[in-house]
């Protein structure tokens, strides 16, 4: 299990003459990712989402707060055991066209890491080469056909499964999904989606979703946790479905509204929201972080900012002064498939 | 500008007769093109007699996967297949240019942006680094022979403000300012700024989080109806247009598999292909169960079936002449008490699609 406390993080502005002001990227965030358990956090770019996931994987420091593994409080660890512990941790990026090296051959691709492994295991050369075939059959590649493969000539899904398989080679206990199918063709993204639920089914792998794709977050994690990060604040979490159906918060309206409707199937939902303005980071309002977009903002929004607090459904919490239940999302028509 | 159907190219006889969507003459229309790319084996046919119109004040949406030759498609609009590709047949006619394939050297590059405006899939790409962006609109003006710089601004001013931009801070802004979605519509402000009547985008959301892809489909719809446009919208993403566009082609291997009203063609999508791609759409209510992912992959350029159904690899319902014959487009037969307007031979409103199973030539319409 992997529990994040109060997790800080905020980058420096640029200095120069037009020096801009520091960003927070995450404020105090809390989140719990239980093992074979699936998180999403959505959120729109620059929300703080790929901060959180490169704290998981160690590529980032949080300022304050705690990573704790299993109880254990990673950032109390000594370097060297630090980092064993967060190679449990592997990341599957946005674009798997410029996360495969074009010199390397898919078979080079996947044994590197398998030879690591095999000396940490005591294994030898066979297991390497038996294990690069049982790990693309995983992750519904044909071996024959791909081991010498170029990435080149692969389709956009097969790169993103070859990526999740080197991911696994190293047996990690967490997936990173870092938009991971954002780059990806429609018609095959379903495909890679199922693919990390059977991960999590067969092997335990817990995957902490990283996207703007609700619909997506809601077919991995069904039965998980679903937080909404606004400039690095969780605004509102809850079961997946839960915050789907009743989101509390406007800004998890606005980001449920826009969602595009399938017209003929789903009819859109009846109280959509949408921001009163685009995104803005560079200024630190005293009040509630998206009162200046909120359509709903009223007077005291602006002067105190808001904690979680809860919703009263079990485990759905908030942080909205005047919070009303809405129906934004799309509802698909009877009968339609 | 010409609108009357008298200087209309004669349809290509190559292919299927031509299903006509309703709407206004004056658009674009293009007729059986034909684009090849050579390649060691020969040359091989990206985009195989297509025929589309796009009337003026309709948005239609091109769907298809990477590889299905949907941007090809959109780059041959222009006249700008990059080698070793070229036009090998057809016509695109625009409403100020007879034929787009025949015009060569200056006459080419006035048309491009003034006939039809061309938003990039991403627009980070298409502008320059090193260049403010109000300059580089004043170079495209230039470029088109427009040396009046009071009157390119006014437009340039009052198109960002349309696009919700600040007009003073996005014009001498650097692209690295701007936000994706920011420099997504100072692409559509480049697209219009020399007033043309037909707009494609080419994946305009790529990349972008579901707020700005909102914002600049909002926006997209808002400009069209203003201008009275033929917009063609092009992106793997059938929910993205579902919304916005008024007609549907959802192209595959290069052709044309099935075409009509966005509205009939998701409700009873006839195609096998199409079909499958709503079907792998995850849903945001209802059953999350009942996503089904598309099985195979897509084609690429030598791996398109020379013979029969171009999708027959990958289709559930394949049966033995789907390897012999290609099936043609042709109207989805009207169901009894269904919800098509009209059916027939080519009549407006068709709603197309060429399989042998589901959309048998002059048969009935199974459905599974």
């Amino acid at each position: 299990m992997i529990e994040g406390r109060g997790l800080t993080k905020t980058f420096a502005g640029r200095g120069g003459l037009l020096g801009s002001a520091p960003v927070a990227a995450l404020r105090k965030v809390d989140f719990v990712l239980p093992s074979g358990g699936a998180v999403s956090f959505i959120g729109e770019s620059g929300c703080g989402k790929t901060t959180l996931g490169r704290i998981l994987c160690g590529m980032e420091e949080a300022d304050s707060g705690q990573l704790l593994f299993d109880g254990v409080d990673l950032t109390k660890l000594p370097r060297g055991k630090r980092l064993a512990r967060l190679r449990r941790v592997q990341m599957v990026h946005q674009d798997p066209y410029s996360a495969l090296n074009p010199t390397r051959t898919v078979r080079q691709v996947l044994e590197d890491p398998l030879r690591l492994r095999a000396r940490q295991l005591g294994r030898g050369n066979d297991w390497v080469k038996n294990r690069a075939v049982e790990l693309l059959g995983l992750v519904g590649l044909d071996p024959r056909y791909c081991l010498p493969q170029y990435p080149h000539t692969l389709s956009g899904g097969m790169r993103q499964r070859l990526v999740i398989a080197r991911a696994l080679s190293v047996d990690p206990e967490v997936l990173v999904a870092d938009e991971a199918i954002a780059m990806i063709d429609v018609s095959l993204r379903l495909g890679i989606l199922a693919l990390l639920r059977q991960l999590r089914a067969e092997l335990g792998v817990s995957v902490l979703f990283i996207t703007h794709d609700v619909a997506a977050a809601r077919y991995v994690g069904a039965d998980g946790q679903l937080y909404v990060l606004y400039r690095g604040q969780v605004v509102e979490h809850g079961p997946v479905d839960a915050v789907i159906a009743s989101p509390a918060h406007p800004y998890t309206q606005c980001l449920l509204s826009a969602i595009p409707v399938l017209r003929g199937l789903e009819e859109p939902g009846a109280e959509q929201l949408m921001p009163l303005a685009g995104l803005d980071v560079g200024h630190e309002p005293p009040g509630c972080l998206f009162a200046d977009r909120c359509p709903q903002a009223e007077e005291d929004c602006t002067l105190s900012r808001p904690d979680l607090r809860d919703t009263g459904d079990r485990g759905h919490r908030h942080a909205c002064l005047h919070p009303r239940l809405r129906q934004v999302v799309a509802q698909a028509h009877a009968g339609a498939t | 500008m010409r609108t009357s159907s008298a200087d209309l190219p004669s349809p290509s006889t190559a292919t299927a007769p031509p299903v006509t969507v309703p709407g206004e003459a004056g658009g674009a229309e293009i007729r059986g093109l034909v684009v090849v790319f050579g390649t060691p084996d020969g040359e091989m046919a990206a985009v195989n007699g297509v025929d589309l119109d796009l009337p003026l004040g309709t948005i239609t949406g091109l769907v298809g996967e990477s590889g299905s030759g949907k941007s090809t498609l959109a780059l041959a609009m222009m006249n700008a297949v990059p080698k070793p590709g070229r036009i090998a047949a057809g016509s695109i006619r625009l409403p100020s240019v007879k034929d787009m394939t025949q015009l060569r050297g200056k006459a080419l590059r006035l048309a491009r942006g003034s006939a039809l405006g061309y938003v990039f899939q991403a627009s980070q790409n298409s502008l320059n680094p090193l260049k403010r962006i109000g300059a580089q609109l004043l170079d495209l003006g230039r470029a088109h022979g427009m040396e009046d710089k009071g009157v390119l601004l006014a437009r340039a001013r009052e198109l960002c403000e349309r696009m919700g931009l600040d007009p003073v801070r996005t014009l001498s802004a650097y692209q690295h300012e701007l936000s994706g979605g920011m420099r997504q519509r100072v692409g559509i402000v480049f697209a219009l700024i020399l007033n043309p009547r037909v707009l494609v985008l080419d994946e305009p959301t790529t990349a972008l989080d579901m707020i700005s892809q909102r914002t600049v489909l909002d926006i997209v719809r808002d400009v069209h109806r203003d201008r009275h446009l033929a917009t063609l919208i092009i992106t793997h993403d059938i929910a993205i247009v579902a919304d916005l566009a008024d007609y549907l082609a959802v192209m595959y291997g290069g052709r044309v598999v099935e075409k009509g009203p966005t509205r009939h063609v998701l409700q009873s999508a006839a195609h096998p292909y199409t079909r499958g791609l709503i079907a792998a759409i995850p849903r945001i209510s209802g059953d999350i169960e009942k996503a089904r992912p598309l099985v195979g992959r897509p084609p690429d350029l030598l791996s398109i079936p020379r013979q029969g159904c171009v999708f027959r690899e990958r289709c559930p319902l394949t049966i033995g002449r789907c390897s012999l014959e290609e099936p043609a487009l042709v109207p989805v037969v009207k169901e009894p008490g269904g919800i098509f307007g009209e059916s027939g031979d080519g009549a407006p409103g068709g709603h197309a699609a060429a399989c042998h199973v589901t959309a048998p030539a002059g048969g009935d319409r199974s459905r599974s």
